[in-house]
């Protein structure tokens, strides 16, 4: 039977055990990773800086998890504290930026233009709207999960949601479902 | 009605937007720049146990005189009946058990609370 998240941080907890830790990391690593990336807007190298700054953090503070929340909700928080602290460096915590960055192309992917539309709508939105909606409607997360991780009222998550959504679809009306 | 299909249609999508990113060394990466583990709590408890252990040891054996209470206790079990010797085995087994199941719990109860 594989180990549940809590048994790995008790393990980290007890024994210091690297191993569960690494656990931990694969198992989260592609939701953390794919998070920042969006956020990022595609800047793989910056995105994977701020992952692994993520998890050294929650290795470091790995005590104040408390278990009150899921831990992958645990981690998003800290990769978005991660990704603020360095977009506050940056100066990039603007809304649209004019210098966006063409994805790469997914071969995996059903429509490449699809794709890349809605990269671009995603790219488009502001910070608050599209980290609400990366979280709440890419990631699965509940509004009020997003309002932890985000540290902003529920209310506000529920209106960023909704604004974001209808950005989007006004952007992909021509994708639409009929 | 339409709108909720719009919404549906727009967070499937996003969903599929999100694929599996392959771990090609990130796991690896981070766990090397994991500080280097604290030595582990467990071996110093066993080896403070193991300590206090031998000193006790070394201590009763020169206060009862080198060990004669080691023979008389001996004496004592070999003049006994067989039924005693079981009662006293008995004994002993489950005193030890009760340790043992005590120490089991506790462990794990620490190991689930963290």
């Amino acid at each position: 039977m594989p180990l549940t998240d809590a048994d790995l941080v008790a393990r980290v907890l007890v024994d210091d055990d690297h191993h569960a830790f690494a656990e931990l990391v694969r198992n989260h690593q592609s939701a953390i990773r794919g998070l920042l990336r969006q956020l990022t807007r595609s800047d793989l190298a910056l995105a994977d800086d701020l992952a692994q700054e993520t998890f050294l953090r929650a290795y470091k503070h790995i005590r104040s998890f408390r278990g009150e929340a899921k831990f992958s909700t645990w981690l998003y928080r800290i990769a978005y504290n991660c990704f603020r602290e360095d977009a506050r460096k940056r100066k990039e915590l603007v809304g649209i930026d004019e210098t966006l960055l063409e994805s790469q192309p997914d071969p995996q992917s059903a429509d490449p233009a699809l794709k890349h539309d809605l990269m671009h709508a995603l790219q488009l939105l502001p910070l608050h709207e599209r980290s609400a909606i990366l979280l709440c409607c890419q990631n699965g997360l509940s509004h009020d999960e997003a309002a932890r991780v985000l540290e902003i009222p529920l209310g506000t998550v529920k209106t960023n949601v909704l604004r974001g959504r209808e950005k989007l679809k006004k952007t992909l009306a021509a994708w639409g479902p009929a | 009605m339409n709108e909720q299909f719009q919404e549906d249609w727009l967070d499937a999508r996003l969903r599929e937007e999100a694929p599996y990113i392959d771990d090609a060394g990130f796991t690896a990466q981070v766990v090397q720049k994991l500080p280097p583990r604290r030595a582990s709590r467990n071996s110093f408890r066993g080896a403070i146990l193991l300590g206090v252990t031998m000193l006790a040891c070394v201590v009763t054996y020169f206060a009862s005189d080198g060990g004669r209470f080691l023979i008389s206790a001996v004496n004592t079990f070999a003049a006994m009946p067989l039924w005693m010797l079981y009662v006293v085995a008995i004994g002993c087994g489950m005193v030890a058990t009760g340790v043992a199941a005590a120490a089991a719990y506790f462990q794990a109860r620490e190991q689930t609370l963290g």
